[in-house]
Order: C-alpha cells, then sequence, then structure tokens
C-alpha cells in the first residue's frame, strides 16, 4: 500500500509532481484498474448542508443546529487519471446539473474528482470554502457490472474519506470502505450512497453527522493546498485529519480529578491503579496548571482564559453591564421546582464571573456539527445545572470501608460499616463545569441535553429518595453507562466526579448507627482520600474499557487522566500562555481582540484581568488510547499547561487554522511566533528568559530539548530535572 | 543557564526582540498613575504636620527608602508629643500588604491544603480587619504620632494645602462630620497603598527567578538556599512563608497571614512595658490574646501568637520579630536553628536555669508551634540546619528584596 507519513507528506507530494508519470503508474498499479479501459459513471455530488445552532436565552429566536441531506450543484466532475484531486485539462468532465447529477464517460477509467468551488451550491446555497471531492477507482469498479451500463456512484465526503484511508494505508478499498462503514455504524452499502436515499434514520443520521465533519475537514485540506501550505489536495486531505500533529479522534473522555501535585499521585501507595494507568499509557509529565483555585482553571478548560477569575465563586458574580446575565430563568429558590436551590442572585463582585461573548470548546464544536457532554456525579434529581447540589440528612449512605492491603497497605480495617452518612452538601459544585461561566455554554440550545449524570456515586442509590426536588420522570442517575452502551457520548465528554470521588475532599460526617455524636468519614479527606478517587478513576476507566465504543477500533477513542492544578509552593507556577506578572498595579495584563484588519489590540474591558492565569503547579497527566497500534508507555516531557491541552482539543476536532492565530480561542493562540508579533501589547512575556517556557503549543511532542538543557519544574515534581531531549519524541496521541 | 532552551538559535530576531523589549518592557507599560483618591492618600502619608511633634508622618517610621519600613535599627521607634515614647512594638514594612485578608479565627489557609487557623488582619495582632482601618493606631497613639483624637486629625488635614484636594473627592462638606472626614482619610491612605506599585513591586531577583524572566538565574548558593526554604526537615520555611499561590491571584507573597506562637525571647531593654521590675515581668505581649476582641481565657489558645510576616525584602530589616528582640537577619535565622537545641543562646539563664520561653507565662506555653524547625527537639541535639543550610538560606533570603537589577 502506498502510504504517506504525514510529517513528510509535503515533500512526498513535491516528488510526485515532478515526477507525475512515476507517480500516476504507482497509484494505477496500486488501484488495479487497467487504464485502458473505458468508463461510464451515471452520478451524484451529495453530502451534507449544516446549520449551526443559534444559542439565546429567548426561546423563539433560539435553534438547535440541523442537517440535511443535499446535492451539490454546479460541481466540475472529472477521472482524475493521475489521481491529483484536480481536474486537469485533458481530463474529461462534466458539471452537476440542478440535482447533483452527472454522467460522465471517459475512454480510460479512473478515480473521480469533483470540484467543489464557490461558484456551486450545496443544496442550493452559495458554497463558502473551496471543497474536493474524490471516489476510488476500485469503487467505481466495485459497481461496474459492464462497460455498457455505467456506473452508480455518489460523490460524497465519505467516498473522499475512503480515498484518504487508503492513501493513508489501511488497505485497499473494501477494507477502508468496511473500516468506515463499523466506524459509523452502518452497512457498506450505506456507508457510500448518497445520503439523501438512505431509508434508515439511525444509519441516514451517523452518515451525515460524519458527512458534516468531512466536509469541513476536506475544505480545510483544500484551503491549505490552495495557500500553498502543503503541496498537494491529497496530501492536504491527510494534514487535515492530523492538524499541528493531532491525530482526529472521535470521541475524548476526560476525567478532571483534583488539587493534587504531581508528587502525591507518582508513586503514590495511596494511588495504585492511576499509576498502573499512567505507565499502561502515555504520559505528559510537564503539565501545569493555568489558575487558582478550581473555577479559573475549569474556565480555562473550557475555553483557553480564566478572564480574571481568581476565585470560586458562582457564575454570576459581578455579571453586570455588558456582562448582565442572560439566562432567562436565575436559579434561585424563588423559581417553581427549585425551592432548594442554594443559588443566591445577585452577587456583588469586581471581578466579573460571567463570560460574554468568548469563543470556547463547545460552542466551537456544535457549530461544527459536533457534540459535547459534562457527566457529573451526584447532583440532586430535579435540580438545575447551574446550581451546587444541597444535602439532605433524610438520606443516607454507608461509610466505605477498606478492608487491609486497600488503601495505603493499610493493616487493619479502616471505615466503619454502620456508620451513616447523611447526604452532604455541594458534592456537585458549579466550579468544576468547564463551561458554567461562559453565557453563550448557559444559553445554548443543547445545555440542558448535554449536563448528564455520571453513577458510580456513594449516594446513588438514596438520590432519588431525597425530597430537596421533585425527580423527573424516569430519572436517570448513571446516564454515562446508558451512554456508553448506547454510544451517545458526546465528541467531546469531560466526567466530572464528585468533591468525594476527585480527591478535592469535603466535611464528611454521620453518626454511627445513626445515634451518637459525629463521626467523620473514612475517605473523604485526606490520604484516604487519594485511593478513594484512584478507585473511581480505575471504574470509570473500566467502564469506558469495556463499552462497544472502546471496543470498536474503527472508532478512535482516547481517555484522559488530568488534575486542575497542583500545589506548588514556590517556583514555577505555570508555564505556556500563563500570566508571569504578579503586580496588582498597574494594571498592564490585558487579553487581546483581533481587529477587523486582522492585528491584535489590548481589550482593557476586563476588569481584574490582571489577577487571573497565575497557575498553580504541575499534576500528573495521561493518556490512554482504544487504538492497537498506538504507542503505549511513552513520555513526553514538553511544557504544557490548560491553554496547550484546549489547543490540542481545537487540532482534535478540527475547530481552528494553524496558519490563523485568531482561529484559535483566547490564550491558546499564545505560540512563540503570535507572542513574538504581539509582544508590545504582552508585557507579561516580555523580558522572558525562556520564550519556549512562555508559549503554547500543541501537545504533540514536536518539540526536541536540546542536548544538557535542564528542563525547569515546580515544587510540585521531586528528584532531579531532566537533563535533555526525551528518549523519544513519538506522539502521545499517535493512532499507530 | 536555562535561558537557551529554544527551538530557534539563540541569535534569532524572534529573541532579539523579546530580549531588547524584555529590557525596555518597564518603561513601555509605566501606567502608575493614581486615582485622585490615592493622590490624596499620598499627600497625607507624608505629612508631618498629621503629628502631634510636627515631625513625624507614616513615611517617618515606613520609609519608603527603606521598603516601607524604618531606616534606623531601633527596635522600636520613638513618637510622642516629643519624640521620646518609644514604640509598642517593632515597626512592620507596609510591603505587600494589598492581599491581606480581615483576621479570622479560622481562616482558610492560603495554601489550601492547611487546616484553618487564624489568620489575617494588620498589625502583628491582626486587630485591624483593613488596611484603612489600620491607620487610626499610629495616628492616635500616645507614643506614635500622637493626635487628640479624630477631630484633631482632621483639624490639621483642613489646615493643610491638600484641603481643597480633599473636599474636591469627598464632598464640600466633608469636614463637617469628623467620622466621616476620618474615614475618607484612612480610606485615601489605603487606596494610596493600594495603587502605589512601590509599596508591592515585585521587582527581586527572586521574581525575575519564578517569572521566567532574564536575570534571574539563581547562583549555586541561593538555589540551594531555596531547597533549605522549602526542605520540609530543615528550614520548612515554606509552612508559613508560604510563596506559592494564593487567594484572589496572589503569588509568592511569602507569607500564609498565619499566627503562631514560636517563643521570641523577651526584649527588656528596648520596650518600656518589658522592663523587669524586682526581676520578674509585670506584663506580656502575648499578640492575639493581648487584644480586647480576645481575651482572656476565652482565647488562651491564641495567646503568644503573632503574624507570619513576608519575608519580601527581609534581608534590609535590621530588627526582626514583633519586639524587635533579634538585631540581625542572621541571628533571626540562628533562632530559628538553635532555639530549642541551645536555648542558652537566646534567653537569660537564672540560677543556672535557662528562661526559655521567657515572655510567655507557663501556663499558654502549650501554644508554642512544634513544626520544623521549631520542632521542640532536645537541648544539645542536632539542629535541623547546617552552617552551610543557614548561609545558603540566607542568600536565598536576599534575592528577596525589591530593586534588583541583573548583571548586564
Amino acid at each position: 500500500m502506498k502510504k504517506i507519513p504525514c510529517a513528510s507528506a509535503r515533500n512526498v507530494f513535491r516528488s510526485s509532481a515532478l515526477s507525475a508519470a512515476v507517480a500516476s503508474a504507482l497509484l494505477l498499479s496500486y488501484s488495479g484498474i487497467a487504464s485502458s479501459a473505458t468508463m461510464t459513471v451515471k452520478g451524484v455530488v451529495a453530502g451534507s448542508y449544516f446549520m449551526p445552532p443559534v444559542n439565546s436565552d429567548n426561546p423563539s429566536s433560539a435553534h438547535a443546529s440541523s442537517t440535511m441531506a443535499s446535492v451539490y450543484q454546479s460541481v466540475k466532475v472529472c477521472v482524475d487519471l493521475n489521481d491529483n484531486a484536480a481536474c486537469d485539462s485533458g481530463e474529461p468532465f462534466v458539471m452537476t446539473k440542478s440535482d447533483g447529477s452527472f454522467l460522465l464517460a471517459s475512454k480510460t477509467s479512473g478515480p473521480l474528482a469533483a470540484e467543489i468551488s464557490t461558484a456551486s451550491t450545496n443544496g442550493g446555497h452559495v458554497v463558502t470554502q473551496r471543497n474536493v471531492f474524490r471516489v476510488a477507482a476500485d469503487q467505481i469498479a466495485a459497481v461496474t457490472t459492464s462497460p455498457l451500463v455505467p456506473a452508480n456512484i455518489a460523490v460524497t465526503p465519505l467516498s473522499t474519506e475512503a480515498v484518504r484511508m487508503m492513501e493513508d494505508g489501511e488497505g485497499n478499498f473494501y477494507t477502508v470502505r468496511q473500516n468506515l462503514a463499523s466506524r459509523l455504524g452502518v452497512t457498506t452499502d450505506q456507508v457510500l450512497s448518497d445520503p439523501n436515499t438512505i431509508a434508515d434514520p439511525v444509519a441516514k443520521s451517523a452518515v451525515l453527522e460524519e458527512s458534516v465533519i468531512l466536509t469541513n475537514r476536506f475544505g480545510f485540506a483544500a484551503k491549505m493546498a490552495d495557500r500553498g501550505d502543503v503541496a498537494s489536495v491529497p496530501a492536504a486531505q491527510q494534514t487535515a485529519m492530523n492538524i499541528e500533529g493531532i491525530p482526529r479522534y472521535d470521541n475524548i473522555f476526560i476525567i478532571m480529578l483534583e488539587n493534587k501535585a504531581t508528587s502525591s499521585i507518582k508513586g503514590s501507595v495511596y494511588a495504585p491503579k492511576i499509576n498502573g494507568w499512567l505507565n499502561a499509557g502515555n504520559q505528559f509529565v510537564s503539565y501545569f496548571a493555568t489558575g487558582n483555585p478550581s473555577e479559573p482553571n475549569y474556565t480555562a478548560l473550557g475555553g483557553a482564559d480564566d478572564f480574571g477569575i481568581t476565585d470560586d465563586n458562582q457564575w454570576n458574580c459581578g455579571a453586570t453591564g455588558a456582562n448582565a446575565l442572560q439566562d432567562l430563568v436565575i436559579p434561585t429558590n424563588s423559581v417553581p421546582g427549585l425551592g432548594s436551590s442554594p443559588f443566591t442572585n445577585p452577587c456583588n463582585q469586581a471581578t466579573n464571573h460571567n463570560i460574554v461573548g468568548k469563543s470556547n470548546l463547545f460552542n466551537a464544536l456544535t457549530s461544527n456539527g459536533m457534540t459535547w457532554r459534562t457527566y457529573s456525579e451526584s447532583m440532586n434529581p430535579g435540580q438545575d445545572f447551574r446550581t451546587d447540589s444541597v444535602g439532605d440528612p433524610g438520606v443516607y449512605a454507608l461509610d466505605n470501608v477498606y478492608p487491609p492491603g486497600t488503601l495505603g497497605n493499610n493493616a487493619s480495617q479502616i471505615g466503619n460499616p454502620a456508620l451513616q452518612l447523611p447526604l452532604p452538601a455541594s458534592l456537585y459544585k458549579t466550579k468544576h463545569h468547564p463551561g458554567m461561566a461562559y453565557q453563550n455554554v448557559r444559553s445554548a440550545v443543547e445545555f440542558s441535553t448535554s449536563n448528564r449524570t455520571l453513577g458510580g456515586g456513594q449516594w446513588d442509590a438514596v438520590l432519588l429518595s431525597s425530597t430537596k426536588y421533585t425527580p423527573p420522570a424516569n430519572y436517570n442517575i448513571d446516564q454515562f453507562s446508558s451512554d456508553l452502551q448506547s454510544g451517545d457520548v458526546g465528541h467531546l465528554n469531560f466526567l466530572v466526579p464528585d468533591q468525594c470521588d476527585d480527591m478535592h475532599g469535603i466535611t464528611l460526617q454521620g453518626k454511627v448507627n445513626g445515634v451518637g455524636s459525629n463521626v467523620t468519614a473514612s475517605d473523604c479527606t485526606g490520604s484516604a482520600n487519594i485511593t478513594r478517587g484512584d478507585n473511581y478513576t480505575d471504574n470509570v476507566i473500566k467502564k469506558i474499557q469495556a463499552s462497544p465504543l472502546w471496543n470498536n477500533p474503527n472508532k478512535r477513542v482516547a481517555i484522559v487522566i488530568m488534575f486542575d492544578e497542583g500545589t506548588a509552593t514556590a517556583g514555577f507556577n505555570s508555564c505556556c500562555g500563563w500570566n508571569s506578572d504578579k503586580a496588582s498595579t498597574p494594571v498592564v495584563v490585558n487579553p487581546l481582540k483581533q481587529n477587523p484588519d486582522g492585528s491584535f489590540s489590548p481589550d482593557t474591558s476586563i476588569v481584574g484581568y490582571q489577577s487571573g492565569n497565575r497557575g498553580h503547579g504541575e499534576s500528573v497527566f495521561g493518556v490512554l488510547t482504544n487504538q492497537p497500534n498506538a504507542p503505549k508507555g511513552i513520555v513526553d516531557s514538553d511544557y504544557y499547561s490548560h491553554f496547550s491541552f484546549v489547543r490540542t482539543l481545537q487540532d482534535m476536532f478540527g475547530l481552528s487554522d494553524p496558519a490563523a492565530p485568531g482561529s484559535y480561542m483566547n490564550r491558546s493562540k499564545y505560540t512563540e511566533s503570535f507572542i513574538a508579533a504581539n509582544i508590545l501589547n504582552l508585557p507579561e512575556f516580555q523580558g522572558s528568559a525562556d520564550t519556549h517556557f512562555d508559549s503554547v503549543r500543541p501537545m504533540n511532542h514536536a518539540y526536541v530539548f536540546p542536548a544538557g538543557t535542564t528542563h525547569k519544574q515546580s515544587t510540585d515534581v521531586t528528584g532531579s530535572p531532566q537533563v535533555g531531549p526525551d528518549a523519544t519524541q513519538t506522539n502521545l496521541w499517535s493512532l499507530k | 543557564m536555562c535561558r537557551i532552551l529554544l527551538r530557534a538559535p539563540r541569535s534569532s530576531p524572534l529573541m532579539n526582540i523579546l530580549m531588547v523589549l524584555g529590557l525596555l518592557g518597564g518603561a513601555a507599560f509605566d501606567a502608575n498613575a493614581l486615582s485622585p483618591t490615592a493622590q490624596v492618600g499620598k499627600m497625607l502619608f507624608f505629612d508631618t504636620s498629621l503629628s502631634a511633634s510636627g515631625k513625624m508622618s507614616c513615611a517617618t517610621c515606613h520609609d519608603p527608602a527603606h521598603h516601607y519600613a524604618p531606616a534606623n535599627s531601633l527596635a522600636v521607634q520613638l513618637g510622642g508629643p516629643n519624640l521620646n515614647q518609644p514604640g509598642t512594638r517593632a515597626v512592620p514594612s507596609l510591603n505587600y500588604k494589598d492581599y491581606t485578608p480581615p483576621y479570622a479565627d479560622l481562616a482558610d489557609n492560603p495554601d489550601g491544603v492547611s487546616a484553618p487557623g487564624p489568620g489575617g488582619g494588620f498589625t502583628q495582632d491582626g486587630r485591624a480587619p483593613t488596611l484603612a482601618a489600620q491607620t487610626q493606631i499610629p495616628l492616635l497613639s500616645f507614643n506614635e504620632m500622637a493626635n487628640a483624637g479624630m477631630a484633631d486629625v482632621v483639624n490639621k488635614i483642613q489646615n493643610a494645602s491638600y484641603a481643597g484636594l480633599f473636599q474636591q473627592i469627598f464632598g464640600s462638606t466633608v469636614f463637617g462630620d469628623v467620622p466621616t472626614a476620618f474615614a475618607s482619610a484612612q480610606a485615601a491612605l489605603q487606596a494610596y497603598q493600594l495603587e502605589d506599585t512601590s509599596f508591592h513591586p515585585y521587582t527581586s531577583k527572586f521574581d525575575l527567578y519564578d517569572s521566567n524572566k532574564i536575570g534571574g538565574d539563581l547562583t549555586a548558593s541561593e538555589a540551594r538556599g531555596l531547597a533549605v526554604f522549602m526542605d520540609p526537615n530543615r528550614g520548612n520555611c515554606f509552612a508559613c512563608h508560604y510563596s506559592g499561590a494564593g487567594a484572589n491571584g496572589s503569588v509568592a507573597l511569602f507569607t500564609d497571614f498565619s499566627y503562631e506562637a514560636i517563643g521570641v525571647p523577651r526584649n527588656t531593654t528596648d520596650i518600656p512595658a518589658n522592663r523587669l521590675v524586682n526581676g520578674l515581668p509585670v506584663s506580656f505581649d502575648m499578640g492575639i490574646c493581648s487584644r480586647p476582641d480576645h481575651p482572656r481565657p476565652a482565647s488562651a489558645q491564641y495567646c503568644g501568637m503573632f503574624k507570619t510576616p513576608t519575608l519580601r525584602n527581609v534581608a534590609t530589616r535590621s530588627v526582626f520579630f514583633h519586639n524587635g528582640q533579634i538585631k540581625s537577619l542572621k541571628d533571626a535565622l540562628r533562632f530559628y536553628n538553635t532555639r530549642d537545641t541551645n536555648p542558652e543562646l537566646w534567653y537569660p539563664t537564672v540560677n543556672g536555669v535557662v528562661q526559655k520561653f521567657n515572655d510567655l507565662p507557663a501556663m499558654y506555653r502549650n501554644n508554642i508551634d512544634t513544626q520544623v524547625p521549631l520542632d521542640g527537639r532536645a537541648a544539645g541535639s542536632q539542629p535541623p540546619m547546617s552552617d552551610q543550610d543557614l548561609a545558603d538560606l540566607e542568600a536565598f533570603l536576599n534575592t528577596l528584596t525589591d530593586g534588583y537589577q541583573p548583571p548586564q
């Protein structure tokens, strides 16, 4: 098979362009089509037309995203004899009609290319980004019964993906068609057919969802090729699946844990299972938080900035003027059904906690036809997602009991099986929701259906018995497990355990057999809390790994184990887009806004911004993937932060364009070159002793530490700092 | 040594741009314009007429040329109408007070880990909740600025050159109401201290180091000193002089605002109230439990506890602890290291018996902190830090002095 390693794709395609004859000979020989055969194709250029959601708290103007099966008009379809994804002069071509159809006859058979231009329309809508769809010669051969009968072919994003997969060395046409069908859970007939003709609604929906994603990816490929970033469209179509070296994944599950330095987890007898997973998978070992305490870190994970938030206060705090709440209903206890809500309004504070009009992962995903979920544990059934959970002395769970040898090598049992622990307040906290601070996320049409429950909690069995709220009908305490079975998870999934299971810890007390004085629970504080989180994390990972999704190798699925922040007590608090300026006055640190001419200038409208993004040390960061051939047991010691991770996720889901810094949200655009270009407006980076340390990059392991250089580390990491490059430069996200 | 971790060659244009701009950066962003309120605060701060002596302003003891600490090496400063009354306690610096929260018996520790305990507040016992409230103490104390009362202070402001500006800001009738006018002056003094960068400049070598700036490479001795500072078994300094990320975006304040009783020896020479009568103490300064709102016996558990000061600019001080009994940084470090192993170095010996903890009545000595290096180890045992450790630690503490200029 012809395999195009992405890192060298540019060179491969440059040389093939220089020796087109050799290249086409290779291509034709591998596709197994004799060039002398005649070919007639009667087909359609088809795909999807996507309308992004309109987010508003006004029900009359809000609507969800929608996708329609579509056909493309005025598209140039040709026999792409040299397989360069362009209709060159001399290659037989036709234009599609108003119904997207075409009839193309050629004396010479070959693959098809469909050049969708800005003169084309898609479902009647003007196309804004040029695109190229393709069909493998083998796909045509597979449906050709006789040279005299035209082959029925749909030129679609998915037929293009099949070609790309073949060129990526994933197998012959029949293999990649099967793999693509398996990825989507549809038949091999359905996967390459005109989506307009798929009768089964589930299959049609799956094909359309993939079609939207691929249309965006291949449109970006055409853009890169047209700009000259990549030498050809075929090469660009590979690059578009590997933006900044980050492969496309279908689903990622991010397990959020709380407040532990690397040194508190790595090698800890209290966290044997997480250590096992870290060692079995891949690890980023210089991963820095960007804020302190929780809320700024989660907010940064949602959109690569904390906007000056330096506390855990409610999302309505300081929300005045341009930042005034747009939520149609403020979830206070005066709202019918929310009598137990702990939410207070208003909340007076100088620093605004309601981020209005800023980009974030959630809106970016849904605007590009993808989905997100936050799965949160131990919410009160019937509560509003925008409020913290409340306690209920009326229901209780029993203390967790640890037999000898199950908690830090304990010699005797820890925990009291007769200790009754009433449901405590604040197991679920909005400060731990990466989208909560963003008005456009709370206002999103999918907000209420994308916040779901995560099971496995100590009080799961009694949550429905609580009288604090009225549980909705058919309330599912563990939607996550159901979604893993049905496949209805998001592309991006934040898994947020409650404050006992995430190692945060709260005051948790009860009475033995319900009487006597208060006794503290075994495992919601101190070192025992680490073991509790260790067990919970292990259970979640095993649950994911037992799912049909994980076990479908044609789905690319990753699990991340991470912490919101460390505990660094001295030295480097953060890196990679951080704010190293400690001063409170004069105010000089501001976010940047992009001007109509493309330049950037300070946005001085954010009160308190100066105090944000200062970081809080280092924590472990593990990556597991379901790809059997993916590298394992490797370590990337380059510097990354939450901003780097958000940049990585933008690459992973094809949300941004590396050639356009402004397409990366907020501080995730602060690469070394961007900072250099805007240094006058970024005083926090002036006088840098190490510009690599200070700047953002995707987590792609591209940087090689020069020999002899001593790595910077915080006091959250014990032991001597590494000197020189890593043992391997393999990308931890690699699929193979 | 770490500054060349660059993909680009050292002489790359990018690096040059960053380096050059780094050297010029301060001037480019000097936007330290004070609000009108803070401008009045500045005038109040330097106004010697706001004292009975007519010679003492805030800046007399809180000298901006000495990081807002005294310029001399007196254990306590002299004040009062004739500038001959010794102060009650050593004068603290006014540096880095902008993040200090009000006092609470159960304050959250900014390290996010330690259990809540007494913390926050101004003065060494926390009795003033804000910088503004704190100003009343020196303005009205008999042995400091010694004004007769709020009306006296307000009257002097009314006769000051900036009285018109004061009225512009706080209202033309502000002098008609003494409490309002006094509170306005307090607010102005606070605004000045919060707004003027010189009160919290973050221009030490350590700041260059932990902000990843050019010139911040620690020497071998300084780096070892940082390790001693952070080592729970040697200096363990960071346990109270917390240098990590704290509340409201604060970073590296070198205090967690907490209170500890560490048994500083009694200063019987410099502080009149501490003088012995017939060889015996008459009264004790016991920190929190000497406050009117924390009377004994209800607050007995707080007796002997004083606030942890920031260590920023500590190397420029010449008196240490609440009573100024220790007169050099070297000795302060030695006290921590040998209070328990060699108490005779620090406390008087009477009839052959070392009077350890001689400034805290025996009934309150259970309050004495027991963390390393003051872990109560036996006299004659090995101190937690070696002489080399002490030298290195001192070198590190010298990196906390503001106004550092890297060698060119």
